[in-house]
């Protein structure tokens, strides 16, 4: 099977509609955020909720998207879609390789998902803003800056801060949303099994 | 009046699109802030000729006003160099960071403001639709078209699912703590309902042939006229005139 009909195969109608919610969860997440006031942008759930139950190439298209549409309000965004597809990818690859079972792995996940994105977004926000990115993190970097740092220092220091815990609770938050699923949802997506209650009563092998 | 505002407006998408690279190439092509600048106040006029004047000013400054600060903050005075520009108190204005913010900000100003007027200017409805006509797929159309009517729908129904939550005693208010515990409670029961939903939608589309391949109608459409092939004319002279002057420069100095 070619590369392209495998990418293909993985956009069944039932995860290209998950498509749409997933990205109005990311819009919404980023508005609950700013709505309480929590020092995080949040806006990648959705992205990665995708990417965790229907592989990573869907959670690409996702945020693709989001960032797509965030971009009609504010052309800004547009720089940032390699980091958004970034995501989807990244959390589709933790479940395809099993990653996401048990709190030590995900603890991993964060990380790694953590220093990926600050290693590819360090070069976007230096060379296209100059450091600054129009949010709260440019303030710790102006921070870094005054106390003398360099500016791959400051700003690779900065968005691993925000980094950290943004996409930290973001993927734990993502990762309880596919917990909560039905497994009667789950199990028509590519990476839903693992997610699935187990429960022993209704275990087919006992039955059988 | 009328008439301008139809001229810029019934451009086919594709167009007008196409409108929007040719600017943003000419920002990097040609050398120099000025010309990045001038620019938004270009793209303000065309605005202005389309009856859009108000959004777009709001959209571009609401998006651009506190990144460029912030570059020019960071750039010119919170990274020293040799060359002191000017001295405001203690404050130290660095020459070079300073022409380096100057750079980096005309190019976003150029690129930002030529997109939000093409976002003014055309609706993504037309935009899908004449992406469509080019051969994409309509899934993706699907997609799209659905994801904007789905955003206020969703934030509308968070906020009652906020109010819902608070009157059964979650703390919205209070310390950081509380507020992220707050989180939870209103995200994950707006997840699965309108997750459920799209079960639904999956087989209301099956039952409409959605996913058979045959080739889809549709009730509304957009065609390209005259005036679409003088604009994509003048575009591309402009072009030729800006790699032109490029060349020119480059020779001289």
């Amino acid at each position: 099977m070619s590369f392209i009909t495998k990418v293909k195969n993985d956009f069944t109608l039932i995860s290209v509609l998950l498509i749409p919610v997933a990205v109005a969860i990311n819009f919404v997440g980023f508005q609950l955020a700013q709505a309480l006031k929590l020092p995080m942008y949040l806006d990648s759930i959705g992205t990665m909720l995708v990417g965790l139950i229907a592989g990573p190439w869907v959670g690409a298209a996702t945020g693709l998207l989001t960032n797509l549409i965030n971009g009609i309000f504010n052309p800004v965004y547009f720089a940032f879609i390699p980091i958004a597809i970034l995501i989807g990818v990244l959390a589709g690859l933790f479940s395809k390789h099993k990653m996401m079972l048990g709190p030590i792995k995900i603890g991993i996940c964060v990380v790694l998902m953590t220093l990926i994105l600050t290693v590819a977004q360090a070069p976007i926000i230096v060379y296209v803003f100059g450091g600054a990115t129009g949010t709260g993190s440019a303030a710790i970097t102006a921070a870094f800056l005054a106390s003398g740092k360099q500016i791959w220092e400051s700003v690779f220091s900065s968005t691993i801060i925000a980094e950290l815990s943004d996409k930290g609770i973001s993927l734990v938050t993502a990762f309880f949303i596919a917990k909560s699923m039905s497994s009667r949802y789950l199990s028509k997506f590519k990476y839903g099994e693992q997610y699935m209650k187990k429960n022993k009563k209704t275990n087919i092998d006992d039955i059988v | 009046m009328s008439k301008r505002i139809d001229l810029v407006n019934n451009l086919y998408p594709t167009t007008k699109f196409i409108g929007v690279i040719v600017i943003i190439l000419s920002a990097f092509i040609v050398p120099g802030w000025k010309y990045s600048y001038s620019i938004f106040f270009v793209c303000a006029l065309i605005a202005l000729g389309s009856g859009k004047l108000k959004s777009y000013l709001i959209i571009t400054v609401n998006s651009l006003l506190v990144l460029i600060l912030l570059i020019f903050l960071m750039q010119s005075i919170l990274i020293p160099s040799k060359e002191i520009l000017y001295k405001i108190g203690f404050i130290n204005v660095y020459k070079d960071g300073f022409y380096q913010a100057l750079n980096l900000s005309s190019k976003l100003v150029a690129f930002t403001s030529a997109f939000i007027l093409f976002f003014r200017v055309t609706t993504v409805k037309d935009f899908i639709l004449s992406l469509e006509n080019m051969g994409l797929h309509p899934k993706v159309t699907y997609v799209i078209m659905s994801t904007l009517q789905l955003i206020p729908e969703m934030k509308k129904e968070a906020g009652v699912i906020s109010d819902a939550q608070k009157t059964r005693g979650v703390e919205t208010e209070g310390n950081i703590f509380v507020r992220a515990k707050a989180f939870v409670p209103v995200l994950i029961p707006l997840v699965l309902s309108s997750i459920a939903k799209t079960e639904e939608r999956a087989i209301t589309l099956e039952s409409r042939a959605f996913s058979s391949g045959a080739k889809k109608t549709r009730l509304y459409n957009i065609k390209k006229t005259r005036n679409d092939t003088i604009a994509i004319i003048i575009l591309v002279v402009f072009l030729i005139l800006c790699i032109g002057w490029r060349v020119l420069t480059i020779w001289h100095f």
